[in-house]
């Protein structure tokens, strides 16, 4: 049979990792070093592995780039309130969806759903006129609505997913004890399911803060602009390409993000596994 | 005083009736046990009584006051959960005290009686802990202690003595018996183990399919059961039961020899006779029924001996006292006395039942 211990299967997973490893953290090791190259280095045909000559030229000239602080702080603003609107809209609408019984329940889970069926790019043609009708184009509240309709069936079906998990007779014995149905969802339900809760928030923050698409398009004004398009128009437009600034100020801005999944990991890992193991 | 009434008391889930009319009286300090096979609505019926489903139709009384619309924690009732149900995040005296804080209890009143039922139950050194930190048996005690704190007028059980093992399981059950001592309040008791409900109840509820077989005290059942189902279901090893052949006069046929019934007993078809009451002996003895023994198994301070009687399908279970070295794979014999068969028609209904040994010779 297969074994797993064996010597053979040991170096052919050994194999594999290193084969998945290296597709997984080339890109960042190349934003690295060429975050660190001279731009002589860097436009070199032939490009080199290491960095011959080490310099921070262009992470100072991103920290002084002022317009990077704006497109974070509007970032973090824009997917702040995109996910905290979206975990409290998942949280009541996958807790109705597991625990009560109603008329059009699975239809209206479905419908949610389904608009998870279109390429996202394909909606924007819609949203555009939809937001545009409404006076929504180029500002923050248009952006975080739309991000919020990406978000939010996933982040539903998640919660929905977890809440069908919780047992009913721990409900049942706190009605017994005399508890209305939202005390007993908010004593009772939510308290234990900090990780879940955590896991779509993450989730839904991760969706508005990776998005380019939208926020280009929807977004006119440079004062609202968030980061991901902030960075593309400031050093990849027409008429120049800074590749190293572009590698040092997206290694800089990637770090809020990185720092926050340190401190959250380990919901967001319980979060993943939840129901996996009782 | 807390006297439970159900009158026609029906529910049905869809088109699906799962109790098809219940009449019962629960009277004040009475510990009652719903048996009944899988399915037959007993936990159904609990959770009406509990108010956690709602009755479909019929009335339901507590104390002579309707409680059909009344929510849970008004009835006055408290239910302990097969799962035990503890609030995992909160701690023991938190899970204990949730009820009385939703009432609106002092806060020094709900310590007090919290540590007063936690001493009782033994688990007063626990208080601060989290149920996750408990063994089955202390987050049990847990439970039953969550319901003790409300002083509710009709406790409910749900099963909840399943969870443990057969050692904890026993030690429980006297726990609960003694606390029906103490306590002397009202509980429902909600169990498959037949052992739990001899053993505990006052009166014993047979269900079967969503109708109330029978009710009646432990004995009662046991030595008289008003039907085929109930002779059944109650005691262990089951009856056996005997389909009746050929007649004539006030003998009938069965496998493997032949019965004198009792005369004027009209429309017999079928006998049931209890492990107990048979006895093996040596094969061809007159009177006796001959039949090959398959298996024996030895419990100890029992043994049960498993005849196949020509003609039938199910082995004869006879259960002989001590330690009996018997050859299996022989021709045997099974006496069996006419006046310990209990005698059904073919609706199952009891036409005689047998006469208990102890309650003769006293």
């Amino acid at each position: 049979m297969f074994d797993l211990s064996s010597r053979i299967s040991k170096i052919v997973f050994g194999g594999l990792l290193v084969v998945i490893g290296f597709y997984l953290f080339f890109p960042i090791y190349w934003m690295i070093t060429s975050a660190l190259k001279n731009n002589a280095e860097l436009y070199q045909i032939i490009p080199t592995f290491f960095p011959h000559e080490i310099t921070f030229s262009h992470f100072w000239s991103a920290i002084a780039e002022s317009r990077l602080l704006v497109y974070l702080g509007n970032s973090l603003i824009t997917s702040g309130a995109s996910a905290t609107i979206n975990t409290i809209l998942a949280i009541y609408a996958g807790y109705s969806f597991a625990k009560y019984r109603y008329a059009g329940r699975q239809p209206i889970m479905l419908f949610m759903l389904s608009a998870q069926m279109f390429p996202f790019g394909l909606l924007l043609i819609s949203l555009y006129p939809v937001m545009t009708s409404l006076g929504l184009l180029d500002t923050r509240p248009g952006l975080i609505l739309s991000y919020i309709v990406f978000a939010l069936p996933v982040a539903t079906y998640m919660l929905y997913s977890y809440f069908s998990q919780v047992p009913d007779e721990l409900i049942d014995a706190a009605r017994a004890d005399g508890a209305s149905d939202l005390r007993i969802f908010h004593t009772i339900v939510l308290p234990i399911s900090v990780p879940p809760i955590v896991t779509v928030f993450l989730y839904s923050f991760m969706w508005s803060w990776n998005d380019l698409l939208y926020s280009l398009t929807l977004i006119v004004s440079e004062d609202k602009r968030t980061i991901g398009p902030g960075l593309l128009l400031t050093y990849l437009n027409e008429t120049n390409a800074d590749w190293g600034g572009a590698m040092a100020a997206s290694l800089l801005v990637s770090l809020p993000i990185v720092i926050a999944f340190m401190f959250l990991q380990r919901y967001f890992i319980q979060g993943v596994t939840a129901g996996a193991v009782k | 005083m807390s006297r439970l009434e159900l009158k026609d008391v029906r529910k049905s889930f869809g088109t699906t009736e799962v109790l098809k009319g219940i009449d019962l009286t629960v009277e004040d300090g009475e510990f009652v046990a719903f048996v009944g096979p899988s399915g037959c609505g007993k936990s159904t019926l609990l959770r009406l009584i509990c108010g956690l489903d709602e009755i479909t139709a019929g009335q339901m009384a507590i104390d002579r006051e309707i409680v059909n619309d009344v929510p849970p924690a008004k009835r006055g009732i408290a239910m302990v959960f097969q799962s035990y149900a503890l609030y995992p995040h909160m701690s023991v005296a938190q899970n204990m005290g949730y009820a009385l804080r939703l009432a609106g209890t002092p806060k020094a009143e709900i310590e007090q009686r919290v540590l007063a039922a936690a001493k009782v139950l033994r688990i007063a050194d626990y208080l601060e802990r989290k149920p996750r930190q408990l063994s089955g048996g202390q987050r049990q005690r847990v439970a039953i202690g969550r319901a003790i704190v409300r002083e509710p007028r009709i406790f409910l059980f749900d099963e909840p003595l399943s969870n443990l093992d057969a050692a904890l399981r026993v030690e429980m059950r006297i726990e609960i018996a003694r606390m029906k001592e103490r306590l002397g309040t009202t509980m429902i008791y909600v169990t498959h183990d037949q052992i739990e409900a001899m053993t505990l109840a006052d009166k014993i509820v047979v269900l079967n399919a969503g109708r109330v077989e029978q009710v009646g005290s432990p004995l009662e059942l046991y030595n008289a059961p008003v039907n085929r189902f109930v002779a059944g279901f109650i005691g262990s090893p089951k009856m056996n039961f005997l389909t009746l052949g050929a007649r004539h006069g006030d003998s009938y046929a069965l496998p493997g020899g032949e019965i004198a019934l009792r005369a004027g007993l009209e429309g017999a078809t079928t006998i049931g006779v209890r492990p107990e009451h048979l006895e093996i002996v040596e094969a061809g003895r007159s009177g006796t029924l001959g039949g090959t023994l398959t298996m024996t198994e030895h419990l100890g301070s029992d043994t049960y001996a498993y005849v196949a009687l020509p003609g039938t399908e199910d082995l004869l279970v006879v259960r002989l006292s001590g330690e009996r070295a018997l050859k299996t794979n022989q021709k045997v014999g099974v006496a069996l006395d006419p006046g310990m068969a209990h005698v059904f028609a073919a609706d199952g209904t009891m036409l005689a039942s047998a006469r208990p040994v102890a309650l003769e010779a006293a």
